[in-house]
C-alpha cells in the first residue's frame, strides 16, 4: 500500500532532478558559448588596436615623400579615428572596411614614389601591416564561428526555450564588405 | 571533439601508471637480487623498491611539468625572436586566434631538414619547433598549413601524450638496458664463482635480462598502440579548418617529404615530428607496421580531397622550389 505511493514520487523526483541537470548543462553550455564570443572579440580588439598604433607612423612616413597627397593620408586619419570611437559591432565593421579601403589607396599612391618604396622604415610597416591584417582576418574567423555556434545553439531546441526564458539574443557576426570590392574601380582623369 | 581530448588524458594517466609500476617492480627485482646474493632476508627488496617507487614518482611529476623542457634540450631547440623573423610570429599569432588558444612559444631547431613538432602539457604551456629548413623552403600558405597541423595537436592535447611517452619511455629503454648489461657482467663473474646452486639463480637472472631487453621494443610498440595512427589525420583536418585551405598543408608535406631528416631526433622522439625524421627507406619492413605516421601519400590524398583540387602544385612545381 505504502509502496505504491512512494515509488511513483520517488520516479518523479528521480525524473525532476534528472532534467534539472540536464538544464543545467545546457544552460552552462549556452553561456560557455557566449563568453567564447567575448573572449574572440577581445582578439580582435586587440589586433584592431594594433593597426591603430600602426597607422600615424605610416602616415608620417608617407607624409616624408608624398606630402602633397594630403586627401589620401587624412582619409586614412579620418578612417583610423572612426574605427577608434566605434561602440557595436556592426559600427566597428563599418568603420574597419573604411580604413581597409583607405589604406589601399595610400598604397596605391604609395606605388608612384620609387623613394617611398624603397623606404627601409617603409617596408618595415608594410611587414607589419600585412600580418596584422592577416591576424584580423583569423580573429574574425573564430568569432564569426564562435557566433554561428551560439546563434544556431538558442535558435535551435532545446536551446530557444531557454534563449526565451532568460533573454538570449542572437549576436552580430563581424562582416567584412564584399560589395566595395565587386565594384569596378573608377579610374578619375 | 571532447571525447578525444579525455582519452588522450586517460592515456597519459595510464603511461604515468604503468611507468611507476614498472620501476617499482624493477626496483624489487634488483633488491631480491642482493638480498639472494648476500643472504640478506629481504631487507633490500622492499628498500629498493621503496626508492624506486619514489623515484618514479619525482620523474613522472618532473616530465608533467618539465616535459617540454626536456624535449626542446634533447633537440637542441633554441627560442625564435620576434626581430628574428616577424614572418613566422604573425602567422603563428593568427593562427593560434583562429583556433582560440593562447600562442604558442616558437623555438627553432638549426637543421636543414624539414620538420616541425610541438610540445608541452597543455595550450597554455605549449611550444612548436620548426626547424630552419623547413622556415626557408616553404612559402607563407604551406608554413600556416604546417604550424596550423601543430596547433591542433596542442589544442588536442595530443602534446601531452606525446611528450609524456617521449619521456617515460625513453627513461625505461635506458633504464632497461644499464640493468640488463650488470647482470649480463654481474652473472658472468658469478659464475665463475663455485657456489652451489647459484647456478640456477644465475639462469634466472640471465632470463630476467632478456626479458628486459626484449622489454624494449615491447615498450616501444606499446607506445605506438597508444598513439594512434588517426591522430595525424585528425590533426591534418582540424589544421585544414583552421587555414581554410587545405592545399597549403598538401604541398607542404610534398616538399617536406623530399628531406624531413632530422639529427637530433631519435626513437622516443620521433612519433611527436610531422613527419618521419628518419626520412622513408630508413628502417625496415616489420617496423612500418609499428608505424607512429601514416604514409605521407595516403595523408596528401586525403588534403588534396578536401580541397578538391584547387591550389594543390604539382611534382615538378614543389622539386623546383626546393632547388632554387
Amino acid at each position: 500500500m505504502l509502496a505504491a505511493i512512494i515509488v511513483p514520487i520517488v520516479i518523479l523526483v528521480g525524473i525532476i532532478i534528472i532534467l534539472l541537470f540536464v538544464g543545467i548543462g545546457i544552460y552552462n553550455g549556452i553561456i560557455n558559448l557566449r563568453n567564447r564570443i567575448d573572449n574572440a572579440w577581445s582578439q580582435i580588439d586587440v589586433q584592431l588596436r594594433k593597426r591603430y598604433d600602426l597607422i600615424p607612423n605610416l602616415v608620417e612616413t608617407v607624409k616624408g615623400y608624398a606630402a602633397h597627397e594630403r586627401e589620401t593620408l587624412e582619409n586614412v586619419i579620418k578612417a583610423r579615428s572612426l574605427g577608434i570611437e566605434a561602440k557595436t559591432v556592426t559600427d566597428q565593421s563599418k568603420a574597419e572596411n573604411v580604413i581597409t579601403e583607405t589604406l589601399k589607396s595610400l598604397f596605391a599612391v604609395a606605388e608612384q614614389y620609387p623613394n617611398l618604396k624603397a623606404d627601409q622604415h617603409f617596408l618595415r610597416l608594410m611587414e607589419e601591416l600585412k600580418g596584422i591584417e592577416s591576424n584580423i582576418a583569423y580573429a574574425r574567423q573564430f568569432y564569426n564561428d564562435s557566433v554561428l555556434q551560439y546563434n544556431t545553439k538558442i535558435q535551435t531546441f532545446p536551446g530557444n526555450i531557454f534563449a526565451s526564458w532568460f533573454k538570449f539574443t542572437p549576436r552580430d557576426y563581424f562582416e567584412i564588405e564584399e560589395s566595395a570590392a565587386r565594384e569596378p574601380v573608377k579610374v578619375k582623369f | 571533439m571532447y571525447e578525444y581530448i579525455s582519452s588522450n588524458r586517460r592515456k597519459t594517466i595510464f603511461i604515468i601508471i604503468f611507468f611507476i609500476l614498472f620501476i617499482s617492480l624493477l626496483g624489487f627485482a634488483i633488491g631480491y637480487y642482493i638480498d639472494y646474493r648476500y643472504g640478506i632476508n629481504g631487507g633490500f627488496s622492499v628498500l629498493l623498491m621503496i626508492v624506486a617507487l619514489i623515484f618514479a614518482l619525482i620523474t613522472s611529476f618532473g616530465s608533467y611539468y618539465y616535459s617540454d623542457k626536456i624535449v626542446i634540450a634533447i633537440t637542441n631547440a633554441r627560442p625564435l625572436t620576434h626581430e628574428e623573423n616577424p614572418r613566422i610570429f604573425y602567422i603563428v599569432e593568427g593562427l593560434s586566434i583562429a583556433a582560440g588558444i593562447p600562442m604558442p612559444k616558437v623555438y627553432v631547431i638549426d637543421e636543414l631538414g624539414m620538420n616541425a613538432f610541438a610540445t608541452g602539457r597543455n595550450p597554455k604551456n605549449s611550444i612548436i619547433v620548426l626547424t630552419k629548413g623547413l622556415i626557408q623552403n616553404l612559402d607563407d600558405e604551406e608554413l600556416k598549413g604546417v604550424i596550423a597541423h601543430e596547433i591542433s595537436h596542442i589544442k588536442n592535447y595530443d602534446i601531452l601524450l606525446g611528450t609524456i611517452i617521449a619521456i617515460l619511455v625513453g627513461m625505461v629503454v635506458i633504464l632497461s638496458n644499464i640493468i640488463f648489461r650488470s647482470f649480463l657482467f654481474g652473472g658472468g663473474r658469478r659464475s665463475s664463482n663455485k657456489n652451489s646452486g647459484g647456478g640456477i639463480f644465475n639462469i634466472i637472472f640471465l632470463l630476467l635480462g632478456l626479458f628486459l631487453i626484449i622489454l624494449s621494443p615491447i615498450i616501444a610498440m606499446i607506445m605506438r598502440f597508444a598513439i594512434s595512427r588517426q591522430r595525424e589525420y585528425l590533426a591534418d583536418s582540424n589544421g585544414a579548418l583552421i587555414t581554410r585551405y587545405p592545399a597549403g598543408l598538401a604541398n607542404a608535406l610534398r616538399k617536406i617529404s623530399a628531406y624531413s631528416q632530422v639529427k637530433t631526433a631519435n626513437n622516443a622522439t620521433e612519433h611527436m615530428f610531422i613527419a618521419n625524421p628518419f626520412g622513408k627507406g630508413n628502417k625496415m619492413a616489420f617496423s612500418s607496421l609499428f608505424n607512429t605516421h601514416p604514409p605521407i601519400e595516403e595523408r596528401i590524398k586525403r588534403l588534396e580531397k578536401m580541397s578538391l583540387g584547387i591550389g594543390v602544385k604539382s611534382t615538378e612545381q614543389i622539386m623546383q622550389e626546393i632547388n632554387k
